[in-house]
């Protein structure tokens, strides 16, 4: 080599360094997304109006955001929970579809009485999450077949078996769509009179609380850290890791399974094939530029909400489709993900390290 | 008879672009990179193949334009994961994102709509063979170039100076470095090879079977070629196995379908998942462990002891 140089990791990242080259990740990725909207034809001085104004500032589109938001903040958290035990949950979705089976299997078969149904649907559907995660943390602890791979092709197992029901048993015989037949009044979450926003949201809320003293003011969070950074010292500290790991990850599960549970008791009344679109990807990316903090997670949760609100505008008037919100959720991560490394190292040019 | 050559005939449509697939996984995983850009790769490699045949008339300029669109975002996660040193997984994530957002983005002009692309050759007496006439010889020249490709990895892997240089920088990038091998500079070039074949695997789909482009045409094929990858323990050779396996299970529903057999569609349709789970449990269980002991490990010249 011409010169020589070394990476040498940072021991202590400044929290200016760190907040600076996060922001600036942040802005040339959001910086490319606009150019990428220009290009496709976008006018830019819509951009503003369509992208900001229409889904924040006017009621319609806020109500609107908001009422996507609530399963995003959910796939947030669930993703937030189970990569801090190092926990690969590359199945959101799944379990968000065992979920909403779970939440609908309530209401066809009528369980309970008609007063307090709702909320057996949220417990089921928080039930069905939980179980669908369950299985390849029992995989991964007993036989170590990998969770990223066993978790999302049983996603598309739950995929499968929804398709199963909605074409099959629970088809409503009066629409010509493969959708089951809407849940009853009483059985759905009260709407709070602005747009279709429902009472979901302060179980969303509720949820980013609970996560919050769970993960940063619990014994459990606590350990869940020390094993997240190192299971070995984990280990030998005495922590009792599987009982942590367990706890972290069935927790995923079961937030994920009520975003299922609450698009169907809230926003939907019925199981759709249209429920968990993209939800895996979208939780990740929300967990990782609230840089796994659960309260950061809500305002992250909405504003990613404003942007697939706004890319149903695109859609209508641009003909872009929904893969251009999945390719600019693409570009921000990479972007953060690549401007890390100024954070995460120096480049030393002077020599080379001594082995 | 027929049911059975029919069936035949049809498994190397699902199982060669998941070969092409796992061949490229292979790659990457033997240089030490976990890869979950597959899905990705495979979709802007259906899409360009797609669109170049359409504009062009051409599959073949099509085929090079997939593999050639696969290889650039190949180069992209590479960058990221062997020079940046990202994260692995969170890399491949995104770059799986613009793989499938680009190609919905770009492919939106050229989305449904059916061209002229790769058929099988004209071999009158072999593809009336009973049983294999159809699996063999009914099959567009790209199967074959696949078949070819497996040998040619297989020998590169175990048999040149390069292929020896991709296993010790997955097994021990610590000591590869020190025999001046640039662990960086291999896994660049895996992560180019592998974003390569897995445009390939999605050419495949869309140039030599279906014949259009249509959104979510690779329906999680880079994710099922990634548990291969482990099924094949790390083998070229035995991916192909794998791959025909699946492809034989994958297409055993559409022909009793088309029998006229009243089957629970969707729940056949499982099979190949908690097939493959299966295979997984079965495969990390075995006493070989044969996975690439720096798997997933970012390496870095200053962590050396």
């Amino acid at each position: 080599m011409a010169f020589q140089f070394a990476l040498q990791r940072r021991a202590n990242t400044s929290f200016l360094r760190s907040s600076l080259t996060f922001s600036g990740g942040l802005l040339l990725g959001l910086l490319l997304c606009v150019a990428l909207l220009i290009q496709a034809g976008v006018p830019a001085d819509m951009l503003f109006d369509d992208l900001v104004w229409q889904v924040f500032f006017q009621a319609d589109g806020l109500a609107q955001t908001l009422t996507l938001s609530i399963p995003l903040i959910l796939a947030g958290l669930s993703a937030a929970l189970a990569l801090r035990v190092k926990f690969w949950n590359i199945g959101i979705e799944g379990q968000l579809w065992l979920g909403a089976i779970a939440a609908m299997a309530v209401s066809i078969y009528g369980v309970g009485s008609d007063s307090y149904r709702w909320a057996l649907m949220l417990v089921a559907a928080m039930a069905g999450g939980t179980l669908w995660i369950a299985v390849p943390l029992w995989l991964k602890e007993r036989f170590h077949a990998s969770e990223l791979v066993v978790t999302l092709l049983l996603s598309n197992v739950a995929f499968q078996l929804m398709l199963h029901l909605l074409f099959g048993a629970w088809r409503d015989p009066t629409q010509s769509f493969p959708i089951s037949p809407a849940i009853s009044e009483p059985e759905r979450l009260l709407k709070l009179g602005f747009g279709n926003l429902h009472t979901g949201l302060f179980a969303s809320i509720g949820m980013v609380f609970l996560v919050m003293w769970i993960m940063e003011r619990s014994r459990l969070g606590f350990q869940s850290r020390i094993l997240g950074s190192n299971r070995q010292v984990a280990e030998a500290s005495g922590i009792a890791v599987g009982t942590t790991l367990v706890v972290m990850v069935l927790l995923s599960g079961a937030m994920a399974g009520l975003a299922g549970g609450l698009l169907v008791a809230g926003t939907e009344y019925r199981l759709t094939q249209h429920l968990g679109w993209n939800m895996t990807f979208s939780g990740i990316v929300i967990a990782f530029i609230a840089r796994f903090r659960p309260f950061w997670v809500l305002p992250v949760a909405v504003v990613l909400a404003g942007v697939y609100n706004a890319g149903a505008t695109l859609k209508v008037f641009y003909g872009l489709t929904e893969a251009t919100v999945l390719l600019m959720q693409g570009i921000v991560l990479l972007s953060l993900l690549w401007c890390q490394f100024i954070a995460a190292f120096s480049i030393d040019r002077r020599q080379e390290v001594s082995v | 008879m027929s049911f059975i050559s029919f069936w035949f005939a049809s498994i190397p449509v699902s199982a060669l672009p998941l070969l092409l697939a796992c061949l490229g996984l292979i790659l990457s995983e033997r240089s030490g990179v976990v890869n979950l850009g597959a899905e990705g790769y495979m979709a802007v490699g259906a899409m360009s193949g797609a669109s170049v045949t359409l504009l062009t008339g051409s599959p073949w300029l099509g085929v090079g334009a997939g593999v050639l669109a696969g290889c650039c975002l190949g180069l992209l996660f590479a960058f990221s994961v062997a020079v940046l040193k990202a994260d692995q997984i969170l890399s491949g994530l995104a770059v799986m994102a613009i793989g499938l957002g680009l190609s919905g983005f770009i492919g939106r002009h050229w989305v449904h709509q059916p061209f002229n692309g790769m058929t099988a050759p004209d071999l009158p007496g072999l593809q009336q063979l009973p049983l294999l006439g159809g699996l063999l010889f009914k099959q567009p020249l790209l199967a074959w170039v696949s078949i070819l490709l497996v040998i040619v990895i297989a020998w590169t892997l175990h048999r040149t100076r390069i292929g020896l240089r991709f296993t010790a920088v997955g097994e021990d990038p610590a000591a590869a470095d020190n025999a001046g091998i640039s662990v960086p500079g291999v896994q660049m070039l895996a992560g180019m090879l592998c974003g390569a074949l897995c445009g390939l695997g999605g050419a495949y789909l869309s140039v030599a079977s279906a014949h259009i482009w249509v959104d979510n045409m690779v329906a999680g094929r880079g994710w099922i070629a990634l548990a291969l990858v482990v099924f094949a323990r790390w083998r070229p050779g035995r991916a192909l196995i794998g791959a025909l396996l699946f492809g034989a299970v994958d297409m055993l529903l559409p022909r009793l379908q088309a029998q006229g057999l009243q089957v629970p569609v969707y729940l056949m349709g499982m099979l190949p998942y908690l097939l493959t789970i299966l295979v997984l449990v079965l495969a990390t269980r075995s006493r070989y462990r044969d996975e690439p002991a720096a798997l997933g490990v970012t390496y870095l010249r200053q962590d050396r002891h």
